[in-house]
């Protein structure tokens, strides 16, 4: 018996020790004073080499300036990115400094885990797009500093057009209801959607309310605006488009992409919340010749979807000034400027213009005075999944428009209220 | 639960007097054994069986992301009952089992059978039809998902063919379940294939033959011989199948985002948009409770219809 002990015990020792050893020596390697600031970083910069060269830089050159601070990155992966920061929120064991857009940040100030930066903006404030801040602010206080700006907009497949005959690519609801018959008549659809609850409705319903002058949320953000007037036009709109087959009946599980979807397929003539990503697919797609980059459409005014992504500070972090620091560094225009060359984002910074190479993507340049960040609400995206459902009934002709936005706007305005 | 099971039983033994063989005493022998199985039953304990507590103690109050909560007994539970969404979740669970456990039983009966008559190349093909159940969901997922295409899918070219068509497989409530369920059925039914398989191979060919000799068909030497000593292995089977079903997600998360109108909306799916889209963590719990008893009770019925005095 003793020896089965020992023939146990021995190897559990030695596995216990060498822990305990490592653990000691892990210790011991960062005993100096340097206050570390630890950022979570996702992958912004498509590439990954040209992201590991950015972020290097970064911290070389942050660094070098600020001698008292050990910047450490962390690379995260978009998926699940909520699911890993509201678990490490939750445990205080967040990022000290970590990447925020406006549909992410309400949630996470409501809860306190975040620190409000005005003080770090307030110099540069008049330097930035108009909707980049604000875009960023929750209760009237900045949560996140703006280091990048994406704009979204119309595309156009000029092939379908041309064999639609259809010269002027259509920029208005009005353009595009008189385009779809002459498109559906050539065997091609018009306009691009996708109506799965997976995809977030600022790439779909969203800006179509926004055009026809609605708001997804009264002012005070208490409860819902979008079963107004301009919210049934906006789905009388599209739910015309889809019975008369000028959007792909594919659209209720479609994703908001290119590949292996109708744009790819080249069996739809037009998308109007496309990236510079989706363009510079569509190209390589289509043929560069065959795309056309046109502005936001246009209904009772003329709106874009387009969001600031910004920093954002723990605030459970233990170093909150260092890590303010790090923001500060990163909203000046040589970090900004080389961000933008590396993502083929533009700059939120108008005194910092962009540098991208690529020719398609500077054609959304036009377009990023159009660009509005979203209406930032803490149930944001209960109400988004509401509303998704209720659209679904709309296209499959189980409610009509009003009565499906009446029905989400009830339970929405029980979501808010509680 | 194999390892309370074999703890369990362990200690039962002792006071018999086994026939031992080495030098130890039945008691020291157990000991041993724990030893064992004490990394094994640790880690069950710490990732299995701990979660499963603080998901009952998260499920009693209203946590959220901030890590501030307070304690609110069954207000989860009260709300759990009222709530229409939850009521549609249970729902499309249970018309999916209902589509999906006969379906995958099925096949994988049928395939188990089949192989057992292969005598050529028997691994080839238990390997072949294995192979679904090793790719990833989220892949058979997509392709399914292009297979089932309105517009130039696949089986709508078929069906095209004979002048039928198209249909909207998954964009169409009356046929998104039963279009995932066939999915969820080829990824996963190479898993009970293998299952009923050794138990196919495990009934004693003595019993067959000698009902062929008394001249039992090839339908009653299944029905009376084969399917009764199949009962142990097609419980299982049942179960494991039926547990999996409710845990339904990923195929629909992947194929229709849970639509058209919450058509395809399932208890998981429900459970992960509290949890992770909403951060409604102790309600999320609740569901999770919720799921378990539901599973649970289940089990114990399909136990006394199908695996009595097993």
């Amino acid at each position: 018996m003793k020896s089965t002990v020992r023939r146990v015990a021995a190897p559990l020792t030695a596995l216990v020790l060498t822990a305990a050893l490592a653990a000691c020596g892990d210790s011991g390697g960062s005993g100096s004073e340097k206050q570390a600031v630890t950022l979570w970083m996702y992958p912004v910069i498509a590439d990954q080499a040209a992201s590991t060269a950015y972020w290097e830089k970064v911290e070389k050159d942050f660094e070098a300036a600020n001698t008292d601070v050990d910047l450490k990155l962390e690379m995260q992966p978009w998926d699940k990115r909520d699911e890993k920061l509201a678990t490490a929120f939750a445990g205080r064991k967040g990022p000290d400094v970590v990447l925020q857009i406006p549909d992410q940040l309400p949630q996470y100030v409501k809860n306190g885990s975040l620190e409000p930066i005005d003080d770090v903006v307030e110099a540069d404030k008049a330097k930035f797009l108009p909707n980049s801040i604000p875009g960023l602010t929750v209760d009237g206080k900045v949560y996140a500093a703006p280091i990048y700006q994406t704009v979204t907009t119309t595309i156009y497949n000029k092939t379908v057009l041309t064999k639609a005959g259809i010269a002027k690519p259509p920029a208005t609801w009005d353009e595009i209801k008189a385009a779809a018959p002459k498109i559906k008549a050539a065997g091609f659809s018009t306009l691009d959607y996708s109506a799965s609850p997976e995809t977030t409705l600022n790439l779909n319903f969203y800006p179509l309310l926004w055009q026809a002058g609605g708001k997804v949320f009264a002012d005070d953000g208490k409860t819902v605006a979008f079963n107004q007037p301009p919210g049934v036009e906006a789905l009388t709109f599209l739910k015309t488009l889809f019975d008369e087959g000028a959007i792909p009946k594919s659209a209720l599980t479609n994703a908001n992409a290119i590949d292996n979807q109708p744009l790819g397929k080249g069996t739809v003539a037009m998308a109007f919340t496309a990236t510079p990503a989706n363009a510079a697919t569509a190209a390589k797609t289509w043929g560069a010749g065959n795309l056309e980059v046109g502005t936001p459409l246009t209904g009772a005014k003329q709106v874009g979807y387009g969001i600031p992504g910004g920093l954002a500070v723990n605030a459970a972090s233990e170093n909150v000034g260092a890590a303010k620091k790090f923001v500060s560094f990163m909203i000046q225009p040589a970090q900004m400027q080389a961000l933008s060359k590396a993502t083929g984002y533009f700059t939120p910074r108008t005194d910092a213009t962009a540098e991208i190479a690529d020719p398609t993507a500077q054609k959304f340049a036009d377009s990023l005075q159009y660009a509005f960040p979203g209406e930032p609400n803490t149930a944001a995206r209960q109400v988004m999944s509401l509303l998704a459902v209720e659209i679904q009934a709309v296209l499959t002709g189980k409610k009509a428009p009003q009565q499906a936005l009446d029905d989400a706007a009830k339970q929405a305005n029980a979501l808010l209220g509680r | 639960m194999t390892e309370v099971g074999v703890g369990r039983s362990s200690r039962a033994r002792t006071p018999r007097p086994a026939p031992l063989r080495g030098r130890h005493g039945p008691r020291r022998r157990a000991w041993v054994g724990l030893v064992f199985v004490a990394p094994m039953l640790l880690l069950f304990l710490a990732f299995r069986f701990l979660p499963v507590v603080g998901a009952l103690w998260l499920s009693l109050t209203d946590y959220r992301l901030s890590g501030r909560w307070k304690f609110i007994a069954f207000d989860n539970y009260t709300r759990l009952v009222t709530d229409s969404v939850f009521h549609q979740s249970l729902l499309v669970t249970l018309t999916y089992t209902l589509i999906f456990v006969p379906l995958t039983v099925l096949i994988s009966l049928g395939t188990a059978m089949l192989l057992h008559q292969v005598v050529w190349r028997r691994g080839f093909f238990r390997g072949v039809f294995f192979l679904p159940y090793v790719t990833s969901i989220v892949l058979a997922a997509v392709i399914w998902r292009w297979i089932y295409d309105v517009e130039d899918g696949l089986l709508n070219a078929v069906l095209g063919l004979a002048g039928i068509g198209p249909v909207d497989f998954l964009g169409d409530s009356g046929s998104v379940l039963a279009s995932i369920a066939v999915t969820s059925a080829w990824k996963g039914f190479g898993y009970s294939m293998l299952i009923l398989l050794a138990g196919l191979q495990a009934v004693p060919a003595s019993y067959l033959e000698a009902a062929q000799i008394d001249g039992a068909s090839a339908w009653q030497r299944f029905r009376y011989i084969t399917l009764p000593q199949l009962r142990p292995v097609l419980f299982f089977v049942l179960v494991i199948e039926t547990i999996g079903s409710f845990q339904v997600f990923d195929a629909m998360y992947v194929m229709t985002g849970g639509g058209p109108v919450r058509s395809s909306y399932s208890l998981v799916y429900f459970l992960y948009d509290s949890g992770f889209k909403y951060f409604d963590f102790g309600y999320a719990s609740a569901i999770g409770i919720a799921l378990f008893l539901i599973v649970l009770v289940i089990s114990l019925i399909q136990r006394r219809l199908v695996g009595r005095d097993d």
